[in-house]
């Protein structure tokens, strides 16, 4: 048992957090800033800072150096995630480092790996994470897209929405139908699609907290057979594998401890009737709580870090609640904070009068998109089934019982 | 960063869930809740020949010279098992304390008794007035008077909800012997033999019908040679011992939780209704979800302030979130095992639920509750600095008034112009 880290370890925190606090502007606030719909200006910076970031290696410390990685085991790589969740930062490029390059570096061949890895790792590519369709959300394997092989090409049609990103993207690790299946999810592979394609379209909407997110349309586009990922058929499964990486954040809640701590100093500063907030009883019992919230939430991923550092040598556990905290966590820690403010809470960052900068009420917004990677609901179900080996009712029922929830025709 | 546990501490919990499998069944819980002393000499004995009483004493103490996280793993197990016995008061509450405090005489005489078995002891510490919230752990929350009386002291007052008093030959009773500044001075830890005269104990009716009692000193005598540690100085060693016991509590309430989950998951895997095991539905793997979450949350937070205090590092915040988490975590984890065992849940004979949750109730509140510990906790958060400040050059981009972002790719940019299009429109109109 070992709750701390290497003197070497801690040595790369320091630099990680070091390069991170001389980088960042001065004015830049993250709970403040929109990052999204960023501005030319904007963007042109973000892409400068993550491009000196990866030659640092510090995007993908934990891929082998040959792939632009520092050479790092899983805990490193979860140091300097935790520091970079600590800015409050995002890189553009999120859904690559997290999605998208672990899944080429497991299924890629040779040439997948040399042609898309250096760019997730150097910071110059931008890579979406197109799954999600209007039939297909929690159903990932609901896919409606199609791609038919034609030559050299496959050609995809259909509909993606829900697509996040911060800037244009140069490639998307996108789902389509290969095959007409039952069970429908061994019909399914991966493709990793130059966003460039003739045929493809894009289409901003409008969310919560101002939006980053897209529809894609697919007409005719025109895919190269060797930009297929892994298997034929296999991609459900393959991206299942990869979201793994997605769900051990030690990110997310490095960032719920920076708005936590800031949180206090506003309770420090700010009167309420006369009291400094910090005073009344039943705020210091919240913000104890949020704290205690945020501390399981940093157990948790590191727990699951270092059991994917122990591969092998480990039973896999068959379950993750590093989601599940997080997805409970983000969404009632701003609710928690905004009743403390009162009616001050609603005021948006920008606002007259706005308290505290308005960083509660845009994380209240933003809140409500705690939905990538499977709903809490999804998570749940996953801890019971997998986890848990709790029974649910076989998906080859499915068709049956929805035909039976038909009105009767006489 | 390990989560895990050593070779030589996996061996110890085997050798302690076998033990206790056959050795603690339930039914000899249930039978100790029922019974007047609930408590087994023999049993007692039993965990002597263990080594489990000495556990954590050196060895020229009788002890085994085992670490803190080898305590913590065998008060997991204990918690699983709902051991019905004066462990944490006997050898951690009162036993730590004088390893602590005592004197070498003390020492050498007290523990390689409790080691033996042949001693069992209770600590008097809270009190009628101070029962009511976390002031019992507090030093304020003593008021129980310990005055001189040439070369002896005379205690005067009632402790209450005493663990184990009833069958202690020993009470380290937590006295007042002056008034000073600070609440905490003047605070004196006794050693009284328990059939000393003027002693009553009588034992509470309790939720858990674990042996809770008060404790009358009228006029009792106690000699020089019986404090504990410093005259006035009694608080920082016993305060020290009591994060000790609240932290070992959590893993107790630990292993009784992850009992709990097993109990619930196995519940709903066999219980059919509705020609289908219960499980099946998405109520029932609700509740079983959030059992695991409280047990594994429960459990990285307690293991997390159990190796910082065997490493000796400073360990107040994560020692106050195990407590405050632990203690309701543990009540919410039984609560989602009566949802779904339902009426079995309720049923003493044949089900061990009730068991855990009466228990868990009491171990909820002893040695301070979620309010004490969050209290504590907010006395440590409110000292955190603010994050440290950003350095790079300054760029004057990102603070754009709302609706000013003129977004730079043409998806987003598209969307922000049809809706100042739209703005500007319904202005011409107003006009
Ligand atoms: C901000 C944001 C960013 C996103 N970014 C991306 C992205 O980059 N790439 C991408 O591919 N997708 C992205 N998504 C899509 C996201 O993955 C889906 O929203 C999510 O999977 C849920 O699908 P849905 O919204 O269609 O909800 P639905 O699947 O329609 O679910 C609606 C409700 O029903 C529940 N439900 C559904 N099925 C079950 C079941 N079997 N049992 C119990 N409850 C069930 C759900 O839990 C939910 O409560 C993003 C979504 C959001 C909100």
């Amino acid at each position: 048992m070992d709750f701390g880290f290497t003197e070497k370890q801690e040595k790369l925190r320091k630099a990680a957090r070091e390069f991170f606090l001389n980088e960042m502007p001065e004015d830049f606030d993250p709970d403040v800033e929109t990052m999204f719909s960023l501005t030319k200006e904007q963007t042109a910076f973000w892409m400068k800072f993550q491009k000196k970031a990866g030659k640092k290696g510090y995007l993908t410390p934990g891929w082998s150096k040959e792939t632009g990685g520092l050479g790092y085991g899983p805990i490193e790589q979860g140091i300097v995630e935790e520091e970079w969740g600590f800015t409050g930062g995002r890189w553009p490029n999120a859904s690559g480092l997290h999605i998208a390059g672990p899944a080429v570096q497991v299924f890629g061949t040779e040439e997948q790996k040399k042609k898309f890895l250096p760019g997730i790792a150097q910071g110059t590519a931008i890579w979406n994470q197109a799954f999600t369709e209007p039939d297909a959300g929690s159903d990932e394997a609901n896919q409606k897209t199609t791609a038919v092989l034609k030559g050299n090409y496959y050609v995809l049609n259909g509909q993606k929405t829900f697509i996040t990103t911060l800037i244009k993207p140069d490639y998307l690790y996108t789902l389509a139908r290969t095959a007409e299946t039952e069970p429908k999810h061994q019909g399914i592979s991966l493709f990793l699609v130059p966003a460039d394609a003739p045929g493809i379209t894009y289409q901003a909407q409008g969310t919560m907290g101002f939006g980053t997110q897209l529809n894609i349309y697919y007409k005719n586009v025109k895919v190269p057979k060797e930009n297929l990922l892994g298997e034929l058929n296999r991609g459900f499964y393959h991206a299942m594998a990869a979201f793994e990486f997605e769900r051990s954040g030690t990110g997310n809640p490095a960032n719920a401890k920076r708005r936590l701590t800031e949180f206090i100093q506003f309770c420090k500063k700010t009167k309420r009737n006369g009291k400094p907030l910090i005073k009344d009883t039943d705020v210091r019992k919240t913000v104890a709580k949020m704290a205690i919230d945020i501390e399981i939430q940093r157990l948790i991923a590191w727990e699951a870090v270092w059991r994917h550092s122990q591969k092998g040598q480990l039973p896999p556990k068959g379950y993750d609640l590093s989601g599940f905290f997080n997805k409970i966590n983000s969404t009632q820690h701003p609710e928690t904070m905004m009743h403390i403010m009162g009616l001050y809470g609603q005021l948006r960052s920008g606002a007259k009068w706005a308290k505290f900068a308005g960083k509660i009420e845009r994380r209240w917004q933003v809140a409500r998109s705690v939905h990538p990677a499977g709903t809490l609901e999804v998570n749940k179900i996953v801890v019971a089934g997998r986890g848990l080996g709790l029974p649910r009712i076989p998906a080859r029922f499915n068709k049956m019982i929805a035909e039976s929830l038909q009105p009767k025709k006489k | 960063m390990d989560f895990s546990l050593t070779e030589a501490q996996e061996k110890l919990r085997k050798e302690a869930r076998a033990f206790l499998e056959k050795e603690c069944p339930e039914r000899l819980v249930r039978e100790m809740e029922e019974d007047d002393e609930g408590f087994s000499p023999e049993l007692w004995g039993k965990l002597a020949k263990m080594g489990w009483l000495g556990l954590a004493y050196p060895e020229e103490f009788g002890g085994k010279g085992g670490s803190f996280i080898d305590l913590a793993v065998i008060c997991e197990e204990m918690g699983r098992a709902m051991l019905p016995a004066p462990y944490l008061s006997t050898v951690v509450l009162c036993g730590l304390t004088i390893l602590e405090a005592g004197s070498m005489k003390q020492k050498t005489e007290l523990l390689p008794k409790i080691a033996n078995g042949e001693r069992v002891l209770s600590l008097a510490m809270t009190e009628p007035e101070s029962s009511w919230d976390g002031t019992a752990w507090k030093p304020e929350g003593i008021t129980v008077r310990a005055t001189p009386s040439g070369k002896d002291y005379v205690i005067n007052g009632t402790k209450l909800f005493v663990h184990d008093a009833h069958i202690a030959d020993y009470l380290l009773c937590v006295a007042r012997t002056r008034e000073g500044k600070k609440p905490d001075d003047g605070i004196t830890l006794f050693l009284v033999d328990a059939k000393s005269p003027g002693i009553s104990v009588e034992i509470l009716d309790t939720t858990a019908g674990d042996k809770q009692s008060e404790v009358t000193f009228k006029k009792v005598k106690v000699s020089k040679e019986s404090i504990i540690g410093t005259l006035h100085k009694g608080w920082a060693p016993l305060e020290k011992i009591i994060k000790k016991g609240a932290v070992l509590l959590c893993a107790d309430m630990v292993g009784a939780g992850q009992r709990v989950l097993e109990i619930t998951v196995d519940h709903a895997k066999t219980r059919v209704q509705f020609d289908m095991p219960i499980g099946i539905n998405q109520y029932v793997q609700d509740h079983c979800a959030f059992l695991v979450s409280e047990v594994d949350s429960s459990r990285w937070l307690t293991y997390q302030a159990v190796w910082k205090m065997s490493e000796d590092l400073p360990c107040e915040t994560e020692i106050a979130m195990a407590k405050a988490w632990t203690s309701d975590s543990h009540e919410r984890a039984c609560w989602r095992g009566h949802q779904v065992l339902a009426g079995v849940g309720y049923e003493v004979d044949r089900g061990v639920l009730p068991l855990f949750s009466r228990r868990g109730k009491a171990k909820q509140l002893h040695l301070g509750d979620s309010d004490f510990y969050l209290e504590k906790l907010m006395q440590e958060i409110e000292q955190w600095p603010p994050p440290e400040k950003f350095r790079g050059k300054p760029l004057g981009i990102f603070d754009i008034p709302r609706g000013k972002q003129v977004p730079s790719w043409q998806p987003w940019k598209e969307r922000w112009e049809e809706i100042e299009k739209r703005k500007k429109e319904r202005k011409k109109k107003k006009k």
